[in-house]
């Protein structure tokens, strides 16, 4: 493949060969879910895999969400490491108890006797979808105890935290955004080369997509792109912000965080979750917790105010973050600072 | 039917209802805190399973799973231990009865009415992957039956041909709600037509009857013909947990189950009747075991409650702590 054509891949076809990669690595590997074999994913994140390695690896499953999820439990105490595909994050209300009662669980209430090597793979993120086809849900899965929860922003990350994801011998929700999966290489803010050989992320190392000394925004999977568009407009402004990817929610990187603000002195969150009892109020309260209640200067949180996501392009801009309203939230605390 | 076959079920039979008497001991003691759901009225079915079952095969269970896990082999021991919250059980003491696992003999259970048959369907899934001629039997009761998982589970497992027995133990009730009164179909097993799987109905109560129709659906299953359906009606004796005050059972009708359809009762006069056995030997099998639960239960009450310092031990293999 020409170093060009890998420039117009979108985000899922690099998905598609992590797993391409694992499957071929680890013969233990399966993936199943719905269309995720003859049509190769409906974002094209297992494009090609049916072909290479068959029905029985790459199952395409009828909409069965609670049996599928249950038959990954099977299939790990049976010596596999499947790769579970929840299309939509949205459809997890139909599985959540074999997520959360059984693949979560079993590993502490066998007393670590039995592992759990699950990835669900499943698109989450606003693309205009409305209500339940666009939330996050990072923050549920991250709530209840046993999951890794990986929350992917660049072409490369999605690559190496999917490798991660695949050898763990911990479970793993591993949550996309659609509007990534979507968006091509060259179209991302600051895109590094993906390299066509194997490679993995460590879970919990989060990363400084851009330095700045003003404030501290601390984000996740698109609200990363969001936040570094709203950057360039606010350094002409003046203001310089450092951005910090967490890449997972859990293990959350709570160092990171803490070493910029000892720098900045300023927090926002963005959260393209909902606002309340979830991520961004984790994240201040975490670092309360370490630095004290007089350790900030600012502390704000910017996420969906508690309302499903609505249809009309003007009420979703109203409530999602986006790089304007991130703009918007930094002016807003440097003018009250 | 041969004798010593006769004499190995009627074994199977008591040394079942003395285990769930040495953990209604526990019960009454307070060594056991939090409820306990035993399967006393309904070991013919265990009794009746044991023989066809494989070490590769697996087993996934109920909340009522002692009876399972002992017939696919599961260490009385460390079931008994982890049932008694002790360091020494099965899961040290994590998981407790109604979460047993032991990968050695592909044994586990949950609490989820119903979703016993998703887990066992992965199981039976990667052993068509492997071309292994193992089975996967799920275990449900009459209510299960009534949940997606059974209709999404059986649906798959028939469209592939899966190696998947789901057993059915119909006691009736699933706590205070009468399976005539919630089912569409006059029996469950005729469910079994809609995943062109093989399904059966019989009285649960018999381990002849269990053992033999038990055996025709694992036949079924490992030979490659896809999953089945058996239904195995028996009588729940006590309420659905220990501390169930089952109020909506009459009491008479409790007390005619208990004196009609017990198991053992039943199970001992037809060796008698059919000349199989003597009662001095079924006594002596029945004080033998006997002995032996008391035995196993000193034990295991001697054994250690896990350090609360490992609270927070094996929450992940590979991720720091969080």
């Amino acid at each position: 493949m020409s170093v060009a054509s890998r420039e117009s891949w979108n985000t899922s076809l690099f998905v598609a060969e992590a797993l391409r990669l694992e499957m071929a690595r680890d013969e233990n590997v399966l993936m199943l879910g719905e269309d995720v074999g003859r049509n190769g994913g409906v974002f094209g994140s297992s494009r090609g895999l049916l072909d290479e390695f068959g029905a029985m690896r790459v199952r395409d499953t009828p909409i069965s969400e609670m049996a599928f999820t249950g038959m990954g439990v099977g299939l790990c105490m049976s010596g596999f490491r499947p790769v579970v595909e929840i299309m939509f994050v949205d459809f997890i209300g139909v599985c959540l108890e074999q997520v959360y009662n059984a693949m979560a669980k079993i590993p502490y209430m066998s007393g670590g006797r039995v592992r759990m090597p699950m990835v669900i793979k499943t698109a989450g993120g606003c693309i205009g979808s409305a209500a339940q086809h666009s939330q996050c849900l990072w923050g549920l899965f991250a709530h209840l105890p046993g999951m890794v929860v990986v929350t992917p922003s660049s072409p490369y990350d999605h690559r190496g935290l999917m490798a991660t994801a695949v050898e763990s011998d911990d479970p793993v929700i591993y949550i996309e955004h659609k509007a990534l999966l979507l968006k091509r290489w060259r179209q991302f803010h600051d895109a590094e080369p993906v390299p066509e050989e194997r490679f993995t992320i460590p879970f919990g190392q989060a990363k400084v997509a851009r330095k700045g000394s003003d404030l501290t925004v601390v984000t996740l999977s698109a609200g990363v792109e969001y936040a570094l568009e709203a950057a360039d407009v606010l350094a002409q402004e003046g203001s310089e912000i450092e951005v910090i990817d967490l890449r997972t929610v859990v293990p959350l990187d709570m160092p990171t965080v803490l070493n910029s603000l000892a720098k900045t002195g300023r927090l926002l969150v963005v959260d393209e979750d909902y606002l309340s009892f979830g991520l961004s109020g984790e994240i201040v309260a975490r670092a309360v917790e370490a630095l004290g209640p007089s350790g900030l200067r600012q502390v704000a949180r910017h996420a969906v105010p508690d309302v499903p996501v609505p249809a009309a392009l003007s009420l979703e801009q109203a409530v999602v973050p986006g790089p304007a309203s991130i703009a918007e939230a930094v002016r807003k605390m440097a003018a009250a600072s | 039917m041969d004798n010593e076959r006769s004499l190995a079920r009627f074994e199977r039979l008591v040394q079942m209802r003395h285990f769930d008497e040495a953990c209604l001991a526990g019960v009454m003691s307070r060594e056991i805190h939090g409820e306990l759901h035993i399967g006393i009225g309904q070991e013919a079915i265990g009794a009746g399973m044991a023989e066809a079952l494989r070490p590769g095969d697996a087993v996934v269970s109920t909340h009522r799973n002692h009876f399972h896990a002992l017939a696919k082999g599961v260490s009385p021991k460390a079931l008994l231990a982890e049932i008694y919250e002790k360091e020494t059980g099965l899961c040290q003491g994590r998981g407790g009865h109604m979460h047993p696992f032991d990968l050695s003999t592909n044994f586990s259970a949950t609490g989820i009415v119903g979703a016993s048959l998703p887990v066992a369907l992965g199981y039976a899934y990667g052993f068509k992957l492997r071309g292994q001629d193992h089975v996967a039997v799920g275990v449900t009761g009459d209510g299960g039956v009534l949940t997606g998982g059974f209709h999404e589970s059986l649906n798959m497992a028939g469209a592939w041909a899966l190696p998947l027995v789901v057993l059915v133990e119909n006691n009736r009730w699933a706590i205070s709600v009468d399976i005539n009164e919630v089912s569409a179909t006059e029996t469950l097993a005729e469910r079994s037509h809609s995943y062109g799987a093989w399904g059966r109905k019989i009285d649960g109560t018999d381990p002849d009857l269990v053992a033999e129709a038990f055996a025709e659906a694992v036949d079924h299953a490992r030979s490659g013909k896809g999953p089945a359906v058996l239904e195995a009606t028996c009588h729940r004796f006590h309420g659905h947990f220990e501390g169930d005050h089952d109020t909506y059972r009459d009491r008479e009708e409790k007390r005619r189950i208990r004196k009609e359809h017990d198991p053992l009762v039943l199970y001992r006069a037809k060796l008698i009747e059919a000349g199989l056995a003597d009662e001095q030997t079924l006594d002596r099998i029945e004080q033998t075991s006997k002995e032996a639960m008391t035995a196993l239960l000193e034990e295991v009450r001697a054994d250690s409650q896990p350090d609360a310092s490992g609270a927070l031990d094996h929450r992940f293999v590979g991720v720091a702590t969080v």
